[in-house]
C-alpha cells in the first residue's frame, strides 16, 4: 500500500485528538478503520495526496446496542461481530445477513460498518443492505454532529456529502414494521470480488400478500452510487406479490439505471442482470414471510 | 517518520520502529523474517499472507502494521509444536493438498480459524471457510479432503 507522501500514522482516542489531526494535515488526513479497501483506492489513484492516515478504531466507535426503536451500531464494529448480533436472524434483516455475509472471513473480521459506507463505492454490498433498511448515519466532527440519512450520503463514484474532517461515528438501523423481510443478492466473479450487481430489496406484506412500503436499492455499477428505484417501488407497492409483480417490478428499474461499463463486464450485461437480480431478491425475501 | 510498534509474534514480543505504510506482511516477513506467510497478490485478494490478529484471520498484505499495535499475531511457524506439526499440516501432506505450495500457509491459517469455532464442518462451512484463499493448482477438491481430515469428519 505505497503512500508517497505519506508521514504519519494516526491512532487518536477521542474526537479532540481527532480535530487536532485533521487541523495539521487537513486534505491530507485519510480516515480509515478497517483498511480494507485503501488498496483499491489506491489502485484507483484517490490516494495520491495522502499524508497522514487516521485510524478511528480507538475511538470508543465499537458498541452496539437495540431498543424497541431499532439498532445504533458504533462505526468501527466489523462485519464479524454485527453478524452475531442477536436479532439479526429475523426477516427483516435479511439483507443485511446476506450482505455481511458476502465478503471472505479475512474481509469480515476487519471491515467495518463505518467504512463500508465512508468509502462511497457502489460496488459494496452492506451499504445496498443498509439502504433498504432506511440507515441512518450518524457523524462527528469533534466539535459537532449530525444525523443524515445514508440516502443523502452519496453524490457519486467515490464521493459523497461529508465535509472535510467529518467522520461517521455510528449507524441507526430503524426497526422494520411487522411481517417484513429483506434480501441482498450479489453477483461476483469469485468470492473475493466485488459486486457486478448488488440488489438489496424490503417488502412488508399483509396476510392477502399485499405488499406495503417498499425497497429496492440497486448497486454493484448500475449506476454511480447506489440508488432506490421509485419506479420499482411504484410498481410493488399496495399490489400483491406474485411471481409476474416481481417481474413488472424489476423491468421498471429499465429508466432508471445508468449502468457501466469497465473491465468485468458491459453495461448491457449489468442491464439485463439487474432485472433478474431485482426478481430473485424479491422472490428470496418473500420466501423468508411464508 | 519511524514509530514504534509492540507486537506479539507466535508468543514472542517484538519491538520494532516502523514506517507510517508498513503492512502487517512487510513487517513479518521483511523484519521478522518469517518467511512462511506469502507476499501473493498483495492487494487482499489471493489470501496467500492470511495470519491471525487476536485469533482473527486477516489479509497481512491490507493490514497496516501499526494499526494493529500491541496486537497477538500468529502465523504458520506459530503453529504445530516444536517438531510436532499441527494436525491441518499433517492433513494437508496426507491428503496430497499441496502442488505448488505458495496458497498452502493461507489456506492452513484459514482453516484453523474454522476449527478453532467449527471443531467438525460440513463441506460448505469448509468451502466458506477458505472462499476468501486462491488456489491455481489444486481445484481444491484435495484442500478440502485435508481440512475434512484434520477436523475427523
Amino acid at each position: 500500500m505505497a503512500l508517497p507522501e505519506l508521514k504519519e500514522f494516526c491512532r487518536p482516542q477521542s474526537a479532540a485528538e481527532l480535530s487536532s489531526v485533521f487541523e495539521t494535515y487537513a486534505d491530507g488526513a485519510l480516515f480509515v478503520a478497517g483498511g480494507t479497501f485503501v488498496h483499491g483506492l489506491e489502485a484507483r489513484g484517490l490516494l495520491s495526496g495522502v499524508q497522514a492516515l487516521v485510524d478511528l478504531r480507538r475511538m470508543g466507535l465499537d458498541t452496539v446496542s437495540a431498543d424497541d426503536r431499532g439498532w445504533r451500531v458504533g462505526a468501527t464494529v466489523n462485519f464479524t461481530r454485527l453478524g452475531k448480533m442477536p436479532g439479526i436472524d429475523a426477516p427483516a434483516f435479511g439483507a443485511l445477513r446476506d450482505a455481511l455475509a458476502c465478503p471472505p472471513p479475512q474481509i469480515r473480521n476487519m471491515a467495518t460498518i463505518g467504512g463500508s459506507i465512508a468509502a462511497s463505492v457502489p460496488f459494496f454490498d452492506v451499504p445496498a443492505a443498509l439502504l433498504a433498511l432506511d440507515a441512518v448515519v450518524i457523524t462527528g466532527t469533534g466539535v459537532a454532529s449530525r444525523e443524515l440519512p445514508l440516502a443523502g450520503v452519496y453524490t457519486g463514484l467515490f464521493t459523497n456529502s461529508l465535509a472535510p474532517g467529518e467522520y461517521i461515528s455510528s449507524v441507526f438501523v430503524p426497526r422494520p414494521a411487522a411481517r417484513t423481510a429483506s434480501a441482498y443478492l450479489k453477483l461476483e466473479t469469485n468470492a473475493n470480488d466485488l459486486a457486478l450487481i448488488g440488489v438489496a430489496v424490503r417488502v412488508t406484506m399483509d396476510a392477502s400478500r399485499r405488499i406495503s412500503d417498499p425497497r429496492v436499492v440497486l448497486g454493484g455499477g448500475l449506476n454511480a452510487t447506489h440508488i432506490r428505484s421509485a419506479a420499482a417501488e411504484a410498481v410493488l407497492k399496495g399490489a400483491t406479490a406474485s411471481e409476474e409483480l416481481f417481474q413488472r417490478a424489476a423491468e421498471a428499474i429499465g429508466t432508471e439505471i445508468k449502468p457501466m461499463s469497465d473491465h468485468r463486464c458491459s453495461a448491457e450485461y449489468r442491464a439485463a442482470m439487474g432485472k433478474v437480480y431485482v426478481r430473485r431478491a424479491l422472490q428470496r425475501a418473500i420466501d423468508r414471510l411464508v | 517518520m519511524k514509530k514504534t510498534l509492540v507486537l506479539t509474534v507466535n508468543g514472542e514480543r517484538h519491538e520494532l520502529q516502523v514506517s507510517a505504510d508498513a503492512t502487517l506482511l512487510r513487517v513479518l516477513r521483511d523484519e521478522l523474517g518469517l518467511y512462511g506467510t506469502k507476499r501473493g497478490c498483495d492487494t487482499s485478494a489471493c489470501g496467500c499472507c492470511t495470519v491471525h490478529v487476536d485469533g482473527n484471520s486477516v489479509y497481512a498484505c491490507a493490514v497496516y502494521a501499526l494499526s494493529v499495535d500491541g496486537s497477538a499475531v500468529t502465523t504458520i511457524e506459530g503453529l504445530g509444536n516444536g517438531d510436532r506439526l499441527d494436525p491441518l499440516q499433517d492433513a494437508f501432506i496426507r491428503a496430497g493438498a499441496v502442488q505448488c505450495g505458495y496458497c498452502t500457509c493461507g489456506m492452513i491459517m484459514s482453516a484453523r480459524e474454522l476449527l478453532a469455532g467449527t471443531p467438525k464442518p460440513d463441506e460448505e462451512q469448509i468451502r466458506h471457510a477458505i472462499a476468501g484463499n486462491l488456489c491455481r493448482c489444486t481445484g481444491y477438491t484435495k484442500i478440502v479432503d485435508a481440512i475434512k481430515m484434520a477436523a475427523g469428519s
